[in-house]
């Protein structure tokens, strides 16, 4: 991992969120089952902070992962990754997740350097892919209970 | 880094909702959490928009040297029809990369087509309607996205309608052109830069577990075990840490060339 990141995210970021925050999600929750009502709910805000990069030209992927988070065990997910592509990792977790966190390591588990964007229960992690091949993020609970979230990633 | 200052101003501007800055992790993870690694299709299989993005970083080829016509669409094997479907979402980022919203609408309306031929096509329609628009309009950034939640759409119906077993087959298809075109351009300008691009023995090694873990009936495939066969033949092209040499990248182009025209008929180019 080389160099990061561009300040003019940051004030696209900022106006992203802004706009994002003033105005209800706009996907709604479907109806169904509590389950489904989570996930979401977990995604819209995830969707949203993934949203806030594409002002600056990230494209965002369609996967996600829904899951549960742990105080006592984190959630790692794998990743393959281009050199010299751009990344945000970004995921946001329902409530009683207070404060969580997001990381990339590279497939050793050793820690890439990276950039991290923190809002509570909204966490991302940005890097540029020194190498081609499989990484791992990690998504774990810092404050909070358990609860579930999405994870989401854009690139460019 | 850019500049530690710009991103401490970057955090400060961002204060009132979250913070932004750089990030000194020094705890490496456990054997046990690497070893608990989710693997889901979704976000650890990147798109081919994200490989050529990549690409793009190092060279700008000529993309539109790599358009094809599609071959014929109908067929009554429907392993075939899902490959070829993923070969044509590919063949879409290659249109969007050439910028030839003609090209965009020819794929959607071949990807719509093959969709319905495998019983997927409800809610396809519409965004095979959202291709032709965006392409309309030359919104290529909307239009990388499309296809990717297009590809998406045809897994989650495939899944609705229990054709789990399809799914992996239009990962491959789709993976198989990105890289037959990534090697295509990387050949014709051999930097060990851009061949290292090609070295992915993760993902590689992921598709064959997804074929081997087929039903019988599609294992025993004439189509999907050459398919097999070739991703074979590509881990060992790849196999040393070093980037792919340029005989390696050859042998590349050659195998998933030959699979591409075996999964939707001989190239003609869509000029």
């Amino acid at each position: 991992m080389k160099r990061l990141f561009f300040p003019i995210l940051a004030l696209v970021l900022t106006a992203s969120l802004q706009a994002d925050l003033a105005t209800p999600p706009a996907t709604p929750a479907p109806a169904g089952d509590a389950s489904d009502s989570a996930e979401a709910q977990a995604r819209s805000a995830a969707l949203q902070l993934a949203g806030a990069f594409s002002n600056d030209g990230y494209k965002l992927r369609d996967g996600y992962y829904f899951g549960d988070l742990d105080p006592k065990k984190s959630t790692v997910i794998e990743v393959n990754l281009f050199a010299g592509d751009e990344y945000w990792f970004c995921a946001a977790a329902n409530d009683p997740a207070r404060k969580i966190a997001v990381e990339v390591y590279d497939e050793e588990g050793k820690p890439v350097e990276q950039q991290y964007y923190s809002d509570g229960a909204n966490a991302a992690a940005g890097v540029v892919a020194g190498a081609s091949g499989k990484f791992l993020v990690k998504v774990s609970l810092v404050e909070g209970e358990k609860s579930q979230f999405c994870f989401v990633y854009a690139y460019k | 880094m850019r500049s530690g200052l710009q991103l401490i101003g970057a955090a400060m501007a961002l204060s009132s909702f979250g913070t932004l800055g750089a990030k000194e992790t020094k705890t490496s993870l456990t054997p046990q959490e690497i070893k608990g690694a989710i693997v889901l299709d979704e976000v650890a299989l990147p798109t081919p928009g994200e490989f050529f993005a990549a690409i793009n970083k190092l060279d700008r080829p000529n993309w539109s040297q790599l358009a094809r016509k599609a071959g014929p669409l109908a067929t009554t094997n429907r392993a075939q029809a899902s490959l070829n479907l993923g070969t044509r979402v590919a063949d879409g980022y290659i249109a969007v990369e050439s910028q030839d919203g003609q090209q965009v609408k020819n794929v959607g309306k071949d990807i719509v087509e093959l969709a319905k031929g495998l019983g997927v096509s409800q809610s396809i329609l519409a965004r095979g309607n959202s291709i032709s628009d965006f392409a309309e309009n030359n919104d290529w950034n909307a239009l990388r996205e499309e296809l990717d939640a297009t590809e998406g759409e045809v897994k989650h119906q495939m899944a609705d309608q229990k054709d789990n077993e399809l799914i992996a087959l239009v990962t491959i298809g789709a993976w198989l052109r990105g890289v037959q075109a990534a090697s295509t351009v990387v050949a014709a300008n051999y930097q060990p830069e851009s061949a290292r691009l090609l070295r992915q023995p993760a993902i590689v090694e992921y598709l064959v577990e997804q074929i081997d873990g087929l039903p019988n009936r599609l294992k025993n495939d004439e189509l999907v075990g050459k398919v097999r066969n070739g991703l074979i033949d590509i881990k060992a092209a790849v196999a040393p840490s070093t980037a792919p040499s340029a005989e390696n990248v050859k042998s590349i182009q050659q195998t998933t060339s030959q699979l591409v025209d075996v999964i939707s008929g001989p190239a003609a180019s869509a000029k």
